[in-house]
């Protein structure tokens, strides 16, 4: 018997998500460091060399992210919110360097509690541009 | 002295809450400046409200981690402002909502960004506050 873990796209039409592969990504990027930010923030430690890789992964993520989405902005001719959704990619770009840099200069928990905000304010912000994309529910 | 005052303000927990005051200065700002310039006449109310919040959210930011003793007294202003903000526009974003035709950071107290905005200004007064020096009144 083969117990189907993953269902189909349950979306009514397929253009209604955004690319789903680039937002998947760049969900997980952001989690798995904000998982190691989580053990820093316990072992009271600042933010350290890998937690500064994987903040560079997730400012990669982001930067493919806001190319794809402006592509994708580009060649749809649906209504979408486009300034908003300009807007959340901007701002996911933003986000990251900036917590670095308010973060690194404390050399305890509460550095990498900054970048911990950060890894997973990112996946928030995925979902918004999801919702955007989807257009308004009425 | 000051230094100290500086580092009790910004260090710490309130590293934490000064990025959490940025991210909303970002977001509520980016938010005002959409809803300004593409479709202001539709409810200049609630967007004007939108545009303020985007203000108080900047000031607090930057009072807060500048944190002199001027910055702090600032920030005391601009948080209180945030409070009555949040539970005024939230009240009335519930009693007249066709005043609020779309959503703001304060409508709902905050319920589109999971009512942090409605715990902000109570968190940075009893920070301002748990930070202050002795000699400061």
């Amino acid at each position: 018997m083969i117990i189907r873990a993953v269902p189909g796209p349950v979306g009514p039409c397929e253009d209604h998500r955004v690319n789903s592969g680039v937002e998947r990504a760049v969900v997980v990027v952001s989690l798995v460091p904000a998982l190691w930010a989580m053990v820093l923030v316990v072992r009271n430690r600042g933010i350290d060399g890998w937690l500064l890789a994987g903040a560079a992964l997730v400012e990669v993520a982001v930067l493919v992210q806001l190319i794809v989405g402006i592509v994708l902005l580009v060649r749809t001719d649906r209504d979408v919110a486009r300034l908003t959704f300009l807007g959340y990619l901007i701002g996911a770009v933003l986000i990251p360097p900036a917590g670095v840099a308010w973060g690194v200069g404390e050399k305890n928990r509460y550095g990498s509690a900054v970048l911990l905000v950060v890894f997973l304010i990112i996946p928030v912000m995925v979902l918004r541009l999801e919702q955007i994309w989807a257009g308004p529910v009425v | 002295m000051s230094e100290e005052l500086a580092d009790r303000t910004r260090r710490g927990p309130g590293r934490v809450l000064v990025i959490v005051y940025g991210i909303f200065a970002l977001s509520a700002g980016a938010r005002s400046v959409v809803q300004l310039t593409t479709k202001f006449h539709q409810a200049p109310l609630a967007y004007l409200l939108s545009a303020f919040a985007a203000v108080v959210y900047l000031v607090a930011t930057v009072c807060l981690a500048m944190a002199t003793q001027t910055s702090r007294r600032v920030a005391y202003v601009a948080i209180s402002v945030e409070l009555v903000g949040v539970l005024a526009v939230g009240t009335a974003s519930l009693l007249v909502p066709q005043s609020f035709p779309e959503a703001t950071v304060w409508s709902g107290y905050g319920s589109g960004y999971g009512f942090v905005p409605l715990v902000l200004p109570f968190v940075g007064l009893w920070w301002l506050w748990h930070t202050r020096s002795p000699a400061t009144p």
